[in-house]
């Protein structure tokens, strides 16, 4: 991964995260507000139900305070005998639009009843219960929810008590209307409302006692919010259901004139238009956080280019450095951290190359020195026998005539062996100079190296050294000059002979790996020094006394101009192992 | 002088007047042949031809003779020339097919008609000038179960649950007698050997031995006039501890209500038995026997007789020569005329 990959991802992240944090914090505080504003509105729609219901219970009071002061009432309440009156309750019921109407006696018998006729002559102890509740107390009271038992079973109701006194006795009018789906549908209500109604009429939570405008589902929704209001006897506002068909329950606990706990009415808030407002507003932010993410990114895109092409420029740079341009240089723009890197550089690369060329020189100037000594060195050894016989000639003619002729003989002989030998010397440095061009064929590396193995027989049996032959046997002719090759191997094998000078073994082995050639030389002489090993290949390097130290030189260059390379592996008194590499 | 002759002025005109006053009672008393006679009743009568046997239109054959029959809504009869007792003072009698009680009164209220049938309900609505004609109690209404009631506890138990009393007082208005007999005290004499009397206790007691299941049945009233009654007997059995529900149609048991329609107390018997679908009684010779065959026939408490109700009808005050139905409920519409006469 680049600088300027690592960079841009590192900007991205950080403008995602930014905008991703904001977008954030501004849904949080926006969703809060709504809900704020949303627990208003509920709480005004609440209130509103709760206007609409009492206003329901006061026309329910109406409605039995009416029929307390109709002449039909009159006229039952002062009769002797209430028998035939025991269906004058629907009557009376219908005409004030009431559902429930019972006529009581001040005994507590039933004159007459309107929600069940049969019941006549039954006792309503409730009414009796409170002895000392006059008409007064009940005319307080308003309307209030009271358990109502029907032939068809239990059911909740809305109850108002008149109480109507003529002369010494008392007739009661207890009249409501039944709290179940049609009374809640009679209820105006606000948009997006809807009203339930648990009567809490059985001792366990029961699907059917829950009525109003109820959906499927309802029940097992409302249970724990019902069995907690129950409990606690308190309203509680929570939020039921998922997505946009979420609604606010507000539950209010109903009592009865006793206190004993009737109902629970859930009063629903449809939280649609809030879900919708919210996923509304989500959306725009999504949308505005990509584009500002997407905005960041271009801006990263930019920035990281503009930051980063210094610093690719230096690495180009450094790479055209690296590959030998010792004279590349950055342009310095800018005064900044990125602008003194790129001064530094080009000063550094100033300093190389002013550093390579001194080194060069100094490495020319060594070159020349270890030349002029190995020349002397050289030539000094065959000048001293010829001062010696010259001189020894003129000794002669001088002192020893009669002996003039042979000393001349002697004296020319060795003159002319010691001349040999400086020309060799001066032939060995002139074959080194004039290195020529390899001309490259198809060469068969086993059987040059068993050829040239074969011309040292006799010096390696002299010397008492073993040799060892491994040839791959499926090794591939390779292009080479075969002259220059058998001529760096002869040098390898005379450079190994040289180190056993005690006897040892000489092997030589081929091999092929990955498509290139290998070709091994390796003795059990005395072995080689790491610094020995590091200059070995240096022109005019020997660690013998003798040599003019050009073998190996000649041997790296050979295998140099053929594309190859050349190394070894040595440690002292562990022998040295010379390993040419060639094609590929 | 003068003031003796004003007096004798005065006696003179008194007298003139109390002479034509008495002449106006004697005409308005005296029968008058014409005009007719509208009654209305709340059996349906919706059979192809009229009733030629029973009580009601049926007694009508032979003073007067069917014109006109509009199955389940009218019957028209005309005054028979050749009717043993002579012709009728009434040219027409038509009677309206099933009509609710309710209906009728406020019909007779308004004038629409001349004779209704009276419920208790009615009975007790006070209305200005109308007579009342009442027969001897004559109708028994009493509980018949049917055989899917198999265990006599639960029958015992609901006939012992029924608060006889109550509803006599408020749902009948009186009317009629508790009776525990299927024959009226009346017609027998004995009536009053068979209990009727409420006892909650030994209802509950013979309902505790009774598994669950069978203590829930239904119950249902041949005429929707008794389902008020059937709704009451249904609480009072759930006192008892017993689930009755109040149905129409096929039921368990059924409020049922039976003509007597004789005044020879076996045969009566033999009827009533007939309409419960009960074996004919032994005959009876002796009153004794009568009681027997009876009790034979409430042994079990398949059937429990609750009431013995007359037959009560309201009558316009137009109508004259009164009554129009015999102790046994019959029709005599011979003898009747209407006040001023119809064309």
């Amino acid at each position: 991964m680049t600088f300027r990959t690592r960079l841009l991802v590192v900007f991205t992240l950080a403008v995602v995260l930014a905008v991703g944090l904001v977008e954030a914090l501004v849904l949080k505080s926006t969703s809060q507000a709504f809900e704020g504003v949303e627990t208003q509105r509920v709480d005004g729609l609440v209130a509103q139900f709760q206007k609409e219901f009492d206003r329901r219970k006061q026309e329910i009071v109406r409605a039995v305070d009416g029929i307390a002061r109709s002449d039909a009432l009159r006229t039952i309440a002062t009769s002797a005998d209430y028998a035939p009156y025991y269906d004058a309750a629907p009557d009376l019921a219908s005409a004030h639009g009431l559902e429930l109407l019972e006529l009581v006696a001040g005994d507590g018998t039933i004159v007459s009843s309107a929600e069940w006729p049969a019941r006549f002559g039954y006792s309503e102890e409730w009414l009796t219960r409170g002895g000392d509740r006059n008409g007064e107390d009940w005319h307080t009271m308003g309307a209030f929810l009271k358990r109502e038992e029907l032939p068809d079973g239990v059911i909740l109701s809305l109850v108002a008590v008149s109480a109507v006194a003529v002369a010494d006795r008392v007739l009661y009018v207890a009249g409501g209307q039944q709290l179940d789906r049609e009374f809640l549908s009679t209820l105006a209500l606000p948009q997006g409302m809807r009203v339930l109604l648990y009567g809490n009429l059985e001792p366990q939570f029961s699907a059917r006692a829950l009525v109003g405008d109820s959906r499927a589902g309802d029940a097992e929704t409302v249970r724990p919010l019902v069995l907690r209001v129950l409990a606690d006897r308190r309203e509680t506002t929570r939020i039921l259901g998922r997505g946009a068909d979420a609604e606010t329950f507000h539950a209010l606990p109903l009592a009865g004139y006793e206190d004993t706990l009737l109902g629970v009415l859930l009063i629903a808030s449809s939280r649609r238009e809030l879900v919708e407002l919210e996923a509304s507003q989500r959306s725009t932010g999504i949308w505005v956080a990509a584009g500002g993410i997407l905005m960041g990114m271009a801006l990263a895109w930019w920035a990281t280019a503009r930051i980063t092409r210094p610093v690719r420029q230096l690495a180009a740079s450094a790479g055209r450095v690296a590959a030998g341009d010792w004279g590349a240089t950055v342009e310095v723009a800018s005064a900044d951290e990125i602008g003194k890197l790129a001064g530094a550089f080009n000063r550094m690369t100033r300093e190389l190359v002013e550093q390579r060329s001194r080194l060069v020189q100094a490495e020319r100037v060594a070159a020349w020195r270890e030349l002029a000594r190995r020349l002397a060195h050289e030539l000094k050894n065959p000048l001293f026998p010829l001062q010696i016989t010259v001189e020894n000639m003129q000794r002669a003619r001088e002192k020893y005539p009669e002996q003039f002729d042979e000393a001349f003989r002697e004296g020319t002989a060795t003159l002319l062996a010691e001349l040999s030998n400086l020309k060799q010397i001066i032939g060995r440095f002139s074959d080194f100079a004039k290195m020529p061009a390899p001309e490259m064929q198809p060469v068969d590396f086993n059987r040059l190296v068993s050829e040239t193995l074969r011309l040292f027989e006799g010096r390696l049996e002299q010397a008492h050294i073993a040799t060892v032959l491994d040839l791959a046997p499926d090794l591939r002719p390779v292009r080479a000059d075969a002259e220059q090759m058998a001529r760096a191997l002869r040098n390898l094998i005379l450079n190994a002979i040289d180190a056993m000078p005690d006897g040892g073994t000489l092997t030589l082995r081929t091999s092929a790996a990955d498509g290139r050639i290998r070709l091994e030389v390796s003795d059990t002489g005395q072995g080689l020094t790491p610094e020995e090993c590091e200059r070995l290949f240096t022109p005019y390097y020997t660690t013998k006394t003798h040599g003019t130290g050009l073998g190996l030189a000649i041997v790296q260059s050979v295998v140099s101009d053929h594309g190859g390379r050349i190394s070894v592996e040595s440690a002292p008194g562990k022998g040295a192992r010379f390993r040419i590499e060639l094609g590929g | 002088m003068r003031h003796i002759y004003s007096r004798w002025l005065a006696a003179s005109s008194a007298a003139i007047l109390v002479a034509g006053l008495a002449g106006w009672a004697a005409a308005a008393t005296r029968p008058r042949y014409g005009g007719t006679l509208r009654v209305e009743v709340r059996r349906p009568g919706d059979s192809a031809d009229p009733p030629q046997i029973g009580f009601g239109m049926a007694d009508l054959n032979g003073s007067f003779a069917i014109a006109q029959w509009d199955a389940g809504r009218q019957a028209v009869y005309e005054a028979s020339e050749t009717a043993v007792g002579g012709r009728p003072y009434l040219d027409r009698v038509e009677v309206q097919l099933a009509r609710p009680l309710r209906e009728q009164s406020t019909d007779l209220e308004l004038g629409k008609t001349d004779v209704v049938e009276l419920g208790p309900n009615e009975l007790r609505r006070p209305a200005a000038g109308r007579k009342v004609w009442s027969s001897a109690p004559v109708r028994v209404v009493a509980l018949v179960f049917g055989p899917r009631v198999e265990d006599a506890r639960v029958r015992e138990a609901l006939s012992l649950a029924v608060d006889r009393g109550a509803i006599h007082r408020v749902l009948l208005q009186q009317q009629g007698e508790i009776s525990g007999a299927l024959l009226p005290q009346w017609l027998t004499g004995y009536a009053f050997l068979f209990p009727a009397v409420a006892d909650m206790a030994r209802a509950r007691a013979l309902l505790s031995g009774v598994p669950a299941a069978a203590r829930s049945l239904t119950l249902a009233a041949d005429d929707a006039s008794l389902r008020p009654m059937a709704e009451r007997i249904a609480l009072n059995a759930r006192d008892a501890g017993l689930a009755v529900t109040v149905g129409s149609g096929a039921a368990d048991a059924r409020l049922a209500e039976i003509r007597i329609v004789s005044t020879d107390p076996a045969r009566a018997l033999g009827v009533v038995a007939a309409a419960l679908g009960a074996n004919p009684p032994a005959h009876a010779a002796s009153p004794e026997a009568l009681y027997a065959a009876e009790k034979a026939m409430l042994e079990g408490f398949r059937v429990v007789p609750l009431f013995q109700l007359p037959e009560v009808y309201g009558v316009s005050p137009k109508v004259k020569g009164g009554p129009g139905v015999s102790p046994l409920g019959e029709w005599r519409f011979e003898n009747l005329w209407l006040e001023g006469g119809r064309p």
